[in-house]
């Protein structure tokens, strides 16, 4: 089994301390990627639940830095330490009540390890209670408890503090303080030296008008910058100067209380002063100091990434990342840093000139659309031969994700508009189909109409270049069926055909012509025109599908199944009648069968025989998607299950894949399966060159399902193979992890001055006693400065081996 | 017959032996260059008439620079004032000389004249009453030099053919210091720009060498071998470097450097008699600077201008006569040279005629040094703000080329400012049917287009009914635009009926639909005509 196409971004990623290593947290593993090619090194598997914190162990000394280890905490109730290196579970804390967030603030004192006693190390934690449902209030199971890492346990009762929510924890850099926003207010506690595990910590409060979406501290200075709902920035310098410095004086506190006058600081709150700055237009999502503290990143909705210069305000952005920031990660290294977007997309950027350097791309999270569109297919396509899957995205892309490689390929935009997040959908990519061989592409989009004006249907038809899977536009159809939608788009096996059938009423063949231009490099001109043009009595056509060997067209007319002669557009047949309109048509392999999905109020899945012409047997059931194998004679369906049996059968699961072999309408295996909606399914064939990857139980699989989910996570497995289900991958490791050293890598002195040479790798090549390769060697023995000769132990029998073998030269 | 061959060759050989004099003087460099601009922009006037050749010539440094001219037994005073004007006679000439005045020289304020004459005499004299003030005897053969050091007023060199240098005190009429190391008869020297002690000789003897009256046993600080009897030698103007002429060459050597020889000028044909410093005005990056050049005149009658920044001859001139002496004034715009047969050719620049006059006498000996800093442009030039921007790519530069501009029309340009009534209202007063329609698109894919429609007033619609009437029945755009049409008179239905313009507009609007109804109703009837038609000829 091989999963992929989880989120990068359900929490902040972690650089190492090498600033090599990126730690992402994907679901259940945390995901090591190399910053320098933006590839998977390894991953950290053993977290049961969404890991939901990773936190590299910061060096206590610079030769640590090379040291690799990391605590993650994660719903299901545990903390792991590991080296990431290896990598190497090395110690487990179970606290049984799932972690949300966690924070470690005081790494810096914890190598005080010359008194011998080793002192403990403290997490903060913001946890869920469930063992105490019956005595309180929902409200308050949130709570923020303090956990003895050294000792795997949780601090007593202490209860820092109890929230409606899970809330995430943010912590200074410098390890004093950690805070949390609860709704208009921030709650700041200050870390204790290293006292007994119960003492007391100090908190305060700051408010505010707004919801406050994101907190961060400066890291030298005792400044807190907060976000709020509106877009505003707010600024408190100084705070918890009363309550965390001055801790005894009472009387004292009081008399600077009625002196101090603090210019926008709210009620009687502590802190020296507070500012706002006003830019976003959208709530803050993203808040950041630098290292120095000399600035401040800003980030939201827009995605446009702010750098605001601390001191007087100033500005400068990095516009058009084209999707809503989440986090924005520092590296120790001061040239490098990360921001997470929305869409699923890790950026790496250069820092001062805030260059994108690398992208680490996951698959991008499926695109909502307004409710009239929703039925016009999930807008995924399979490369069934190179196991490629095209995902359309929000910013009028298709997106190209390497199922195997679990990495995104490439992207190509298929409108030319900008997206900018937040704006008004006006272009929508309804429909996607690739060729078998993966080389053409066809897409449908619909320009929205403002108010039934100006309205267009568009299909575009892309063809790939030879070397390269850049796709190129070939051929624009503007309206192709007039001013009708197009319902499906389906390549002809032999990949020179199209048909395209629309809610018109009619469906349109077309086909290529293949211009080979003799330039200076061939290139391949293709056209595509209309070839034939058909309808049936008027009737919406809402699906089409060629058979294998492309000698049959089946077109559905909402209830009715028409098939066609794609060449001389013959009708050959009408099958007979469904319920409702069909929006689903297959072929099942080589086989003469045919199935149809209907949706509606009575769904069904029926197959049809097509020697007989006639219904061989049908299901009622909401089927999702429908897959294939070219030469298989089964088909595998996604089955949406009714609300009814959701809750009772299959806890919590809401669809499942049945495969079936055509003739039979019994099931030959059931799996099920969560997010079915708007799920997909594939037949992906194992090319022979990936072969040596994929292995199950020694023995590679011919074909192997992929399943998509809604969120676009997908999981590849063998479907015959009933026991084993694992498929081992074998990780291509050394394609990371060899670029790592030299290039670009290097900072600090390497950066400056270069390698240094390596002195000990010269030694064993250079011999200590030196050779001869004159044939009067006695000559060269002395020659070359004193500082380099050897000791004249060696050089005098070596000197006088050489007379020797002069000698039997003579003799000879 | 073959007398008078015999006698063809003979006259083509005397008259390859014949130095042919030119007329006039010719540059030899292409004129194009700025520098040879600069070399050809001196007026050239001649000074015919004066009885032999001339020995020497020199300038005052004091304005407004008169110039000297030592010939047979007397010297000549000259204005280079009154050369401009075309007057070529003295202004005023001594002559109480027993014998050829070899050598004249300046004191560094312009009022004293030292000249020095075969018989072994030296006399000083004052430059505006020509009375002998000193007169310095003590060489026993003739005198070939007298030099003024450029930074004392009270001593005096000399030197001549008994090989000797004497370094004089003015004032006491006596010898201070005698130095005694050159072999040959003493011909010239000159004195350094930066230190009153140093000073260097040149001698027939080959060496030219430096002397420092500092140095008590009257020894030579540092000596140097031209290879050639040396004629004139000078201090370039940093005082660490010499040029020597001698032979038929010009060399460079660097004092500073130990007696290096830096370059060696061998482009004349003949022996080289004088040289001096030349200055010429340079426009480098929009500064204006001054750069040194070397003067050199020769017997072969040519005088060359050589650049000793970038060793090269920048400039050379014929003159239809052999050449004794050169000088070059001080404030660049008169250059003097003297010929064998007792002709001054002077040149004379056009220019400010107080550009220095103020300064150069409060500076004193200074100016060589002083000027020969570079302006530099300081932001309050207006010409600083145009620096560099003439500059040429030369062959090996690597062209980084500015992207092209985008030519964007004006809807483009207020469509990208969000106007969005204005780019509409700026495309259809174009008249351009793609531009219009594209705009329109474009709106509507912002969902503006409609509140655009509402926004206009009664001539923009007026503009937008027109482009309606007459393209709303395109069939390319009539999915577009009749839709556009219906909401448009839906909307400003009000407008309309209280304009009769707009009116006027609607009326056409009719008249258009109407048209095309009635096209396609024969449309249709054709098509009725032509199915059954092409229905039987399937059938068959």
């Amino acid at each position: 089994m091989m999963r992929g196409g989880r989120s990068l971004v359900s929490s902040p990623p972690a650089f190492s301390n090498d600033a090599k290593k990126l730690l992402v947290c994907t679901s259940n593993t945390v995901s090591v990627f190399s910053t320098v090619t933006g590839l998977l090194i390894t991953s950290l598997e053993g977290h049961t639940a969404l890991v939901t914190s990773v936190i590299v162990v910061p060096p206590s000394n610079p030769a640590a830095k090379v040291l690799c280890y990391c605590w993650t905490a994660s719903l299901d109730g545990t903390i792991r330490y590991w080296d990431f290196s290896l990598p190497e579970l090395m110690k487990t804390i179970d606290i049984r009540m799932p972690i949300f967030s966690m924070v470690i603030p005081s790494f810096l004192d914890v190598p005080a390890e010359e008194n011998g006693k080793h002192q403990d190390l403290f997490a903060y934690v913001s946890i869920e209670d469930a063992k105490e449902t019956q005595e309180r209030t929902k409200a308050s199971r949130r709570q923020i408890r303090k956990c003895n890492l050294s000792k795997s346990r949780l601090v007593g009762r202490l209860i820092l503090g109890e929230t409606r929510k899970p809330e995430v924890l943010t912590v200074s850099p410098s390890g004093k303080f950690f805070g949390i926003r609860n709704k208009c207010k921030l709650h700041i506690w200050k870390v204790l030296d290293q006292g007994s595990e119960r003492a007391a910590v100090r908190k305060i409060t700051l408010h505010h008008t707004k919801k406050i979406t994101v907190i961060a501290f400066h890291p030298t200075q005792r400044i807190i910058a907060a976000g709020d709902v509106t877009g505003r920035i707010l600024t408190w310098r100084g705070f918890g100067n009363r309550a965390f410095a001055a801790s005894n004086g009472v009387a004292d506190q009081k008399l600077i209380n009625v002196q101090e006058d603090k210019p926008g600081v709210r009620d009687n709150d502590d802190a020296d002063s507070c500012s706002t700055w006003h830019w976003h237009s959208a709530e803050v999502n993203v808040l950041s100091f630098s290292s120095d503290g000399s600035y401040l990143y800003s980030g939201g909705k827009e995605g446009v990434l702010v750098v605001w210069q601390l001191d007087t305000g100033k500005k400068k952005f990095l516009p058009r990342i084209g999707s809503p920031l989440l986090y924005f990660i520092d590296s120790p290294d001061p040239t490098l840093s990360s921001i997470s977007c929305a869409d699923n997309q890790i950026h790496l950027l250069k820092m001062p000139s805030m260059g994108i350097l690398k992208t680490i791309s996951g698959i991008k999270a499926p695109c909502c659309y307004p409710d009239m569109y929703e039925g016009l297919g999930n807008g995924i396509a399979f490369d069934q031969t190179a196991g490629i899957v095209a995902v359309r995205t929000e910013n009028y892309c298709i997106q190209f994700y390497s199922l195997f490689d679990d990495r995104g390929v490439s992207e190509v935009q298929v409108c030319e508009r900008n997206h900018q997040p937040g704006d008004d959908v006006t272009v929508i990519v309804t429909s996607v189909a690739l060729s078998i061989d993966g080389s053409l592409m066809s897409t449908s989009e619909v320009k929205l109409a403002e108010e039934g004006i100006g309205g267009l249907v568009c299909l575009k038809f892309w063809d790939a270049g030879s070397q390269n899977k850049e796709f190129s536009l070939s051929t624009i159809v503007y309206e192709p069926h007039r001013d009708a939608g197009i319902s499906a788009v389906k390549f002809h096996p032999s990949g020179n055909m199209v048909v395209s059938s629309s809610f018109g009423g009619d469906f349109k063949v077309w086909k290529c012509n293949h211009d080979v231009i003799q330039n200076d490099q061939m290139r391949q001109n293709f056209s595509w025109t209309c070839h034939a043009v058909g309808s049936y009595k008027k009737k919406p056509m809402t699906a089409a599908a060629f058979s294998a060997d492309g000698s049959v067209l089946a077109v559905a007319a909402e209830t009715l199944i028409t098939l066609w002669n794609p060449y001389k557009n013959v009708l050959l047949a009408v099958l007979g009648e469904t319920l409702t309109p069909i929006v689903n048509l297959s072929f099942v392999g080589k086989s003469d069968n045919l199935v149809a999905a209907s949706c509606g109020s009575n769904p069904q899945l029926s197959v049809w025989n097509m020697s007989k012409l006639s219904l061989s047997w049908s299901y009622k059931l909401h089927i999702e998607a429908v897959a294939s194998a070219v030469d298989l004679s089964s088909f595998a369906a996604l089955v949406l299950l009714p609300e009814s049996s959701k809750k009772t059968t299959f806890k919590g699961m809401d669809g499942v894949i049945l495969l079936f072999n055509a003739t039979d309408p019994v099931p030959t295996v059931i799996w099920s399966v969560r997010k079915a909606k708007g799920g997909a399914l594939c037949f992906v064939q194992v090319s022979p060159s990936s072969v040596e990857e994929i292995s199950i139980d020694g023995k590679a699989p011919e074909v192997l399902l992929a399943y998509m989910n809604g969120d676009h996570e997908y999981v590849l497995f063998d479907p015959y193979c009933k026991d084993a289900r694992e498929v081992s991958v074998s990780q291509k490791e050394g394609l990371a992890a060899h670029d790592h050293k030299g290039q670009a890598g290097q900072y600090g002195y390497a950066s400056i001055y270069g390698e240094l040479p390596e002195f000990d790798r010269k030694r064993p090549e250079a011999p200590w006693v030196p050779s001869f390769p004159s044939d009067r060697p006695w000559e060269t023995i002395f020659s070359g400065s004193s500082h380099n000769l050897p000791p004249l132990t060696k050089l005098c029998s070596a000197f006088l081996e050489s007379l020797l073998e002069k000698r039997t030269a003579a003799a000879e | 017959m073959a007398e008078i061959r015999a006698e063809e060759p003979a006259s083509t050989i005397s008259k390859t032996f014949l130095i042919k004099p030119k007329l006039k003087s010719k540059p030899r460099s292409l004129p194009q260059t700025p520098e040879s601009k600069y070399w050809s922009s001196f007026k050239s006037t001649k000074i015919p008439n004066l009885v032999s050749s001339i020995s020497s010539l020199s300038f005052s440094p004091s304005p407004p620079h008169l110039f000297a001219a030592a010939y047979s037994a007397s010297v000549s005073l000259f204005s280079p004032l009154s050369l401009s004007d075309g007057d070529v006679s003295p202004s005023s000439t001594i002559s109480s000389f027993s014998d050829v005045v070899s050598s004249i020289s300046f004191r560094n304020d312009g009022l004293l004249l030292a000249a020095s004459d075969l018989s072994g005499l030296v006399q000083v004299f004052d430059v505006k009453t020509r009375t002998p003030l000193r007169r310095l005897r003590s060489h026993t053969r003739p005198v070939r030099f007298v030099k003024y050091p450029v930074l004392d007023k009270l001593h005096l060199l000399s030197g001549g053919d008994d090989a000797v240098v004497k370094f004089w005190d003015v004032a006491g009429e006596s010898v201070v210091l005698d130095l005694i190391g050159h072999k040959d008869y003493v011909r010239c020297s000159d004195c350094s720009p930066v230190s009153p002690d140093l000073f260097v000789t040149g001698s027939y003897d080959h060496t030219v060498k430096v002397w420092d009256v500092r140095v008590e046993n009257s020894r030579s600080v540092l000596e140097v071998n031209h290879g050639k009897p040396v004629e004139d030698v000078i201090y370039l103007p940093s005082g660490g470097l010499i040029a020597t002429a001698g032979g038929n060459s010009v060399k460079i050597w660097d004092l500073i450097g130990g007696g290096r020889m830096v370059y060696s000028m061998e482009s004349h044909n003949k022996t080289v008699t004088s040289i001096c410093v030349g200055r010429v005005r340079k426009e480098n990056d929009g500064a204006e600077s001054m750069e040194d050049r070397i003067l050199s005149v020769g017997l072969d009658g040519y005088m060359k201008v050589f650049d000793f920044g970038n060793m090269k001859v920048t400039h050379s001139m014929r003159f239809p006569a052999p050449l004794m002496s050169v000088s070059f004034s001080p404030d660049c715009r008169t250059r003097v040279i003297g010929t064998s047969n007792g002709i001054i050719f002077a040149g004379r620049r056009k220019g400010k005629e107080n550009v220095e006059s103020g300064r150069v006498g409060n500076v004193l000996g200074f100016e060589s040094i002083s000027e020969s800093e570079r302006r530099v442009l300081k932001p309050t030039y207006f010409r600083y703000f145009h620096r560099g921007q003439s500059e040429k790519p030369t062959e090996g530069d690597y062209l980084v080329m500015r992207n092209k501009k985008i030519k964007l029309a004006e809807h483009d340009k207020l469509l990208k400012k969000f106007r969005h009534k204005d780019a509409l209202v700026s495309v259809l007063s174009r008249k351009n049917r793609e531009n219009v329609v594209a705009v329109m698109e474009e709106l509507v894919a912002r969902k503006k287009l409609l509140k655009c429609v509402s926004n206009l007033d009664s001539d923009e619609l007026g503009l937008l009914l027109t482009f309606l009437s007459k393209n709303a029945t395109m069939p390319r755009y009539s999915s577009l635009l009749m839709g556009l049409t219906k909401k448009v008179i839906e909307m400003r239905v009000e407008d309309i009926r209280n304009s009769d313009a707009l009116k006027g507009h609607i009326r056409n609007l009719k008249r258009s639909i109407e048209e095309e109804l009635r096209i396609q109703h024969s449309l249709q009837e054709i098509q009725g005509i032509i199915s059954p038609l092409l229905r039987i000829a399937g059938r068959r």
